[in-house]
């Protein structure tokens, strides 16, 4: 059986980078999202670059998640509870990803209290899912440029399920990046810490978004 | 989404509200879109699937490329390469949907799981699993020593339902004989009538 991945949020910067790729990779993937036009936009420009891409276009998180065997929410921090209620009675057993990071308005803190974090929040509304954090810590950017210096950038992976962490760490690959698994779910207290450092780093450097996160290693 | 589900289990065994509540949270709801593949020949056959929806076909091509027909499946029934399931060796058959339909996959992890944790529903996949090998016997049998004729008259009667949504030629497939057999037999009954 194909593996069907909905990208909730496909037309945003993130979930278009991440949806093309995946597409591109062969998965079967359903774009979704609230603007109908956008996605069918982003849908052309997928199979203009790839012509046999398996894609279709959705405007119900619901009806997406249902099909999907996973779930990537690629919406705003603010939205991603409001979506997991749709979402929760059609995703039993399936593996759920939160990329976001729960910034505040100035970009220079977290909102969330630093006992938790955002994907955990996330896997309290969804107990029988199996939530992953991935693609925090790398910029829209990473998915069309994914060598810095002559370096793969890093995307982190983590989750208690460690099934989980494998089949998402191949996902993270099929998008162009090294995937790095980090652990439990509760590392995405420090994974979220990562991003909100990054895009400081990279405001105050003019990095314009060309930055990402390598562990060095021999 | 589980209503079925919770009548045919009820129909065998005697489950609380609790315990199907329990049951629920072991099956992954999955929709699949009419002619989309759950097991594809060679695949290992992760899940039982459960019918809420919809109709499916599992079914083995032979070195011809002829497609033939083991069984089809309808709401309230269960899905699945078998052999392949309880053993995790490649399956010899695929199963896709024949309509849009809605599915409760349960993997094997979550399976045995299950049935630890619910006794009775250990008890009523032992009902299930005994009804579905005497049924497969008895397709045996008839295949062998039945003539086609009756065979089809039998399927009318058993499976008045998937008369009514599947073609003539997966009917005849199902039979094991050809379309134009199938043809044959029915003009012949429409005489007799
Ligand atoms: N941008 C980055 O470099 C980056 C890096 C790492 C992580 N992230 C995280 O990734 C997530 C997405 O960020 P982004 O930059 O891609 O944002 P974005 O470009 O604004 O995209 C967000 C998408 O979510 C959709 N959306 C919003 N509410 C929705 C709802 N209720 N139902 C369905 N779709 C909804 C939006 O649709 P509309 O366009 O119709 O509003 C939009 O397509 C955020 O959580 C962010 O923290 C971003």
């Amino acid at each position: 059986m194909k593996t069907t991945i909905a990208v909730i949020g496909a037309a945003g910067r993130m979930g278009s980078g991440i949806a093309s790729k995946l597409a591109e990779a062969g998965y079967r993937v359903l774009l979704a999202g609230k603007d109908q036009s956008k996605l069918a936009d982003l849908s052309i420009r997928i199979r203009e670059k790839f012509s046999g891409a398996d894609i279709d276009t959705l405007d119900c998180s619901k009806e997406a998640s249902w099909e999907a065997d996973i779930i990537i929410l690629a919406v705003p921090y603010s939205k991603e509870i409001e979506i997991a209620e749709k979402i929760k009675d059609v995703v039993t057993g399936k593996i759920v990803v939160s990329i976001s990071n729960p910034l505040n308005q100035a970009l220079d803190g977290l909102t969330t209290n630093p006992s938790t974090s955002a994907a955990e929040e996330l896997a309290n509304y969804l107990p029988y899912s199996k939530v992953v954090k991935a693609f925090n810590t790398v910029f829209a950017g990473s998915f069309y440029k994914n060598i810095l210096a002559g370096k793969k950038i890093d995307s982190f992976v983590a989750s208690d399920d460690k099934e989980a962490v494998s089949i998402v760490s191949n996902l993270v690959k099929d998008t162009g990046l090294n995937p790095l698994p980090a652990g439990n779910l509760s590392v995405s207290r420090t994974l979220e810490n990562m991003a909100l450092l990054l895009i400081r780093l990279s405001i105050n450097n003019n990095y314009n978004g060309m930055a990402g996160w390598k562990v060095l290693h021999p | 989404m589980y209503t079925i589900l919770q009548e045919q289990i009820l129909k065998r065994v005697k489950l609380t509200k609790e315990e199907f509540a329990l049951a629920k949270t072991y099956f992954i709801p999955k929709k699949v879109r009419k002619r989309q593949f759950i097991l594809q020949e060679g695949e290992i056959c992760k899940s039982l699937a459960f019918i809420s929806k919809g109709c499916l076909r599992n079914y083995s091509v032979d070195d011809k490329g002829e497609e033939h027909i083991i069984r089809f499946g309808i709401e309230g029934w269960w899905i699945s390469d078998l052999h392949s399931f309880t053993t995790g060796s490649p399956s010899m058959s695929s199963i896709d949907a024949i309509e849009d339909s809605e599915l409760l996959l349960l993997e094997k992890s979550s399976y045995d799981k299950l049935c630890a944790a619910i006794p009775k529903i250990e008890h009523y996949f032992r009902i299930l699993l005994e009804n579905t090998n005497s049924a497969a016997m008895k397709r045996i049998s008839d295949l062998i020593s039945v003539p086609a004729e009756e065979r089809y008259l039998n399927f009318l009667k058993t499976y008045p339902e998937i008369t009514q949504r599947v073609p003539q030629s997966q009917i005849a497939s199902f039979l094991g004989i050809t379309p134009q057999s199938l043809s044959r037999i029915r003009k012949d009954l429409a005489e007799k009538k």
